[in-house]
């Protein structure tokens, strides 16, 4: 087994509420390089943060647990760790965004010091070299002005300003890993772009490897190597970045990509929604959860869960639908039918 | 924030001139004629015209509130109806009792800081449920009832306090000696009790709502210990709230110290209200409650400079 | 007023107020938790869903078993004391004076000095659970009948004070500008005073009696009620669906009535509960200073104040029911109130 900077093998996250036991993240394997980002696509409920909380163990307990899997990092299984032993690789070996910049701050203290914060703790630097770096990490993920901004509380910041903030804290420490958790969703469109500069900018800088949370397709287009689709807290498509766009094999990732808009189609294809709601999570099938919304369902999709297929290298898929079979709905569907450029 | 204190301050002038207005009010809609109450008993139509003239009885409303608000500005009450004794000086005798009433209640109900602080980290242990119970029924206790049975158990039944009066002080408001602490403990307990179960389930609720919210997350995110998160992020953003709760609580905490006084019997400003209800000496009501409100109305406001001093949202917008 | 105010004070009453801060406003960390959950559940009903919350938790179902019990003891004893006033009133006083509640064992006024052998009361017995106080009077009974002045006293004057918050509030919050400065400056007045204070130098100018209680409760609660009324308002009227119904033409009047309030109650229905907790409390007090019920009607306050009176003798019964019930009934109130606000809390949601 080739060593991966992260290794995570069939994660399991269940939550036991009144309700029912709930299987947020079910059995999901991914690997992750250094240089490499990852994207992690999927509608809310499908798991990708409790997969994301879970490398962090910050998942809630109870209610919540992860159950099952391995998480190397780096030769360490994140989950045999100690609280003490876990505190020390948050922030500094995994650090993480947050998708909303205008509540994930401290809002009564300094942005300086919020930074300087997890420098202290993990670099075990004095606190005014600390607040010099902090300084330092503001000014490098485009913050003008920053010993004057360091001094400032995140109510004087704008949204995208705050999401600087966010990272450069999270990078303060040189993570070996940075997951992003939808961090363009709360901010507008034009400071969307900048903030995924940004990230890519401290990506290579550091040589992290960088997780990406989102439900935006077009996002993931423009950062990811590779794409895990998450449906229902199972990996349904795992697959490096062009096979997603351009050889999906799985009913579920041709809806995502029939609902977005295709900038090639050289006639105007009608954007196609997914019917119907993701699925309760408390009362998932036995087998594929995408049943009842899967237009092409088959009797097998619900008793078992589908093993993984390889349809192509480094591309996997569930599904029970038979290849060829496969191939030929997808060739009927308007969004594939114009042949990519 | 000196924008923030000019508005707090107009909004004070405003409160002011507002509170003077409905008091005046008041002492002009109680039924009689003043001025055949001022002349005193049998006294002629001629005398009491020339009461009524002299005091400027006769003189339009606003004239008549205007002269109230500049005989307020020179400490002037007005005589007591019943002793005729100025009120001002019944004030000054009986205010020093309330004020170390309202004093030591507000020190105990600082406990409820830590208790509620406690019970939230432990949500739904046995002691957050015992606490949260014992807050939410202690809560609901007038002042006067659980002031009845500290009285009938620690006073009469135990005999360990005092049941009433006021010892001697010094530094107008310390007890001066045991004895005289003595006699505070039970009102003061018994105000300070319901106040720190308001207090505490204040905080609780403060306390849960921010550990849960999403700049907790980013601490921990940070790899921050438990404690650098709660205490570090989550403290500071979980009593801010509460402070502003207790600021305006002081009005029923004050409130509650009229009551507590006529329970126990210490001469305070409730004592002295609570005689002249009984006198019908609407002299002496009125100037005590002006004198509670004044005095909620200050405090109201150092708490406000004070919250405003801790949170830079309010300290840094100008 | 202020425990008995069911929102949380919005800080300064200008500028930055704290609803804009994630202390307030945050997601909770479970979010990860009810994004899952409620996923593909379907919505349930705004009712429906409260009750389905109120139920997990016990002390708000305790509250509520608490108030349903004191209210139907308040209605029936309110029946029965019409039906005993119109006895009183057609034929000899003395002939009808031995008339028992529907509830109540004995007549709660009737006066018999065996049964207060030192003019203390005599204790708990068999005929007499709470013992009789200082006129020899059954304490159970006259516990009983004050139940019905709490509850009068709770609703009437809670509704005053509703009718003047609902009429006030929304013009304030919807109309803005110097109406509502006005409104809300007058407001401010009104929380100026310590409440207590306020009621008692209302009522030494309007006289004693428990009509005079509703009045000065009633009149004085309207601003918190407006200041919550108004609060739901501004939050709410810009929301899409009002801006859609003002396209559509309809007036003030109906986008207040039909469209901002039926969505903004929640926190009022709060208040309401901890309200008429506060009222119950505040006649109790007035009674017991004197300036409330008067003799020989019953009310709670005032059996407290005449039982203190022979405290040292040791008659603690004549203090302990009325006291309790005072409390119980209070505790329901704000326990059920408390229950509400959690339930309907949208951010408490899982």
């Amino acid at each position: 087994m080739a060593d991966h900077l992260l290794d995570v093998k069939d994660l399991s996250t269940y939550f036991f509420t009144h309700a029912g036991v709930v299987k947020a993240v079910n059995g999901v394997s991914f690997t992750l390089e250094r240089n490499e980002t990852i994207g992690i696509v999927g509608e809310s409920g499908s798991g990708k943060t409790v997969a994301a909380m879970s490398l962090l163990g910050l998942i809630p307990d109870p209610p919540g647990k992860v159950v099952g899997g391995t998480l190397m990092l780096d030769q360490r299984d994140l989950r045999t760790l100690s609280d003490e032993e876990m505190r020390a690789v948050r922030g500094n070996d995994i650090a993480m965004i947050f998708q909303d910049p205008m509540t994930s701050l401290n809002p009564v203290m300094k942005v300086g010091k919020q930074v300087a914060e997890a420098i202290v703790l993990h670099q075990k630097k004095s606190n005014s070299e600390a607040r010099r770096m902090a300084i330092a990490a503001l000014a490098r993920v485009g913050i003008p002005d920053a010993p004057r901004r360091a001094e400032q509380y995140p109510f004087e910041f704008s949204g995208g300003m705050r999401q600087r903030v966010m990272i450069a804290m999270a990078v303060s420490s040189n993570p070996d890993v940075l997951i992003a958790d939808e961090p363009t969703t709360a901010l507008d469109v034009t400071i969307q772009a900048q903030i995924i500069d940004v990230i890519r900018e401290m990506q290579f800088e550091f040589n992290s490897g960088v997780i990406l949370i989102t439900h935006d397709l077009g996002v993931i287009a423009e950062i990811a190597d590779k794409v895990m689709v998450m449906y229902g807290g199972r990996t349904v498509e795992y697959a490096p970045i062009d096979e997603i766009f351009y050889n999906a094999h799985h009913p579920y990732t041709w809806g995502l990509l029939s609902s977005l808009p295709r900038l090639d189609a050289s006639k105007k294809v009608r954007l196609t929604p997914i019917e119907g709601q993701p699925p309760n999570l408390l009362f998932l099938p036995e087998g594929c959860p995408f049943v009842g919304r899967c237009p092409h369902e088959l009797p097998q999709c619900r008793g078992e869960w589908p093993a993984e297929e390889t349809v192509a290298p480094a591309h996997g898929v569930h599904c029970w639908i038979p290849v060829d079979q496969r191939l030929a709905l997808r060739a009927e569907l308007p969004h594939f039918k114009e042949p990519a450029a | 924030m000196t924008s923030y204190i000019i508005r707090r301050l107009l909004q004070l002038v405003l409160v002011l001139f507002g509170v003077t207005l409905i008091t005046f009010s008041m002492l002009k809609l109680v039924p009689g004629d003043p001025a055949v109450a001022l002349a005193g008993k049998g006294a002629s139509p001629d005398r009491i015209a020339y009461v009524r003239h002299e005091r400027g009885l006769d003189r339009p409303f606003y004239v008549q509130y205007y002269k109230y608000v500049e005989r307020l500005a020179h400490g002037d009450l007005g005589n007591s109806l019943y002793s005729g004794r100025p009120v001002a000086e019944l004030i000054r005798e009986a205010a020093p009792v309330t004020i170390q009433l309202a004093i030591a209640a507000v020190l105990i109900e600082l406990l409820g800081i830590p208790l509620g602080v406690y019970s939230a980290l432990r949500q739904y242990s046995f002691w957050d449920t015992t606490l949260t119970t014992g807050a939410l029924i202690i809560w609901g206790i007038p002042v006067f009832v659980l002031g009845y049975f500290a009285m009938y158990i620690f006073g009469l039944k135990l005999n360990w306090f005092p049941i009433g009066g006021a010892g001697p002080m010094i530094l107008w408001v310390v007890p001066a000696g045991f004895q005289s602490l003595k006699t505070l403990v039970l009102p003061a307990l018994t105000l300070g009790l319901i106040e720190v179960a308001y207090i505490s389930y204040m905080q609780r609720a403060s306390m849960l709502e921010v550990i849960r919210s999403d700049f907790i997350r980013t601490a921990r995110a940070k790899g921050l210990s438990e404690r650098q998160v709660i205490w570090g992020h989550g403290f500071k953003n979980a009593v801010i709230p509460v402070m502003t709760i207790a600021g305006i609580d002081l009005g029923a905490l004050i409130g509650g110290a009229i009551i507590t006084e006529t329970v126990f019997n210490r001469p305070g400003v409730g004592l002295m209200i609570y005689t002249a209800i009984n006198q019908r000496d609407i002299a002496v009501i009125a100037g005590g409650v002006l004198f509670a409100t004044f005095f909620f109305i200050f405090a109201n406001l150092l708490v406000d400079l004070g919250y405003a001093w801790v949170d830079p949202r309010v300290r840094l917008e100008d | 007023m202020a425990k008995w105010d069911s929102v949380k004070p919005e800080r300064d009453l200008y500028g930055s107020n704290l609803t804009e801060t994630p202390t307030v406003d945050a997601r909770r960390t479970e979010e990860v938790v009810e994004e899952t959950v409620e996923t593909g559940a379907k919505p349930l009903g705004l009712w429906a869903d409260t009750w389905r919350r109120l139920k997990r938790n016990k002390l708000a179902l305790v509250g509520l078993g608490i108030i349903i019990v004191f209210l139907s003891i308040g209605v029936v004893e309110t029946a029965f004391y019409q039906a005993h006033l119109h006895i009183r009133s057609s034929s000899d006083t003395r002939a009808n004076s031995h008339v028992a509640g529907y509830l109540a064992p004995y007549d709660p006024n009737e006066v018999n000095y065996a049964l207060s052998p030192q003019g203390v009361g005599s204790p708990p017995s068999w005929k007499h659970p709470f013992g009789t106080d200082f006129l020899g009077r059954d304490v159970l009974s006259r516990v009983l009948i004050a139940t019905r002045i709490a509850m009068l006293v709770g609703i009437i004057a809670v509704a005053i004070a509703l009718t003047l918050g609902l009429l006030l509030g929304p013009i304030s919050g919807y109309y803005g500008g110097a109406i509502d400065s006005v409104i809300m400056r007058i407001a401010d007045i009104f929380f100026a005073f310590p409440y207590i204070l306020f009621v008692l130098l209302i009522m030494s100018v309007l006289g004693q009696g428990f009509q005079n209680v509703f009045i000065a409760i009633g009149v004085l609660g309207w601003a918190s009620f407006a200041r919550i009324v108004r609060g739901q308002i501004l939050s709410v009227k810009s929301m899409e669906y009002v801006e859609a119904a003002r396209a559509q033409g309809a007036g003030d009047v109906r986008i207040i009535f039909r469209h901002v309030l039926p969505n903004s109650m929640a926190p009022v229905y709060v208040a309401v509960a901890m309200a008429i907790g506060g009222a119950i409390v505040t006649e109790a007090a007035l009674s017991y200073l004197g300036i409330g019920v008067q003799p020989p009607e019953s009310s709670w306050g005032l059996m407290i104040a005449e039982s203190v009176q022979y405290l040292a003798s040791g008659n603690w019964w004549w203090l302990l029911f009325p006291s309790l019930a005072l409390t119980t009934t209070v505790f329901g109130f704000i326990s059920f109130g408390n229950g509400l606000r959690d339930a309907t809390d949208p951010k408490l949601k899982e």
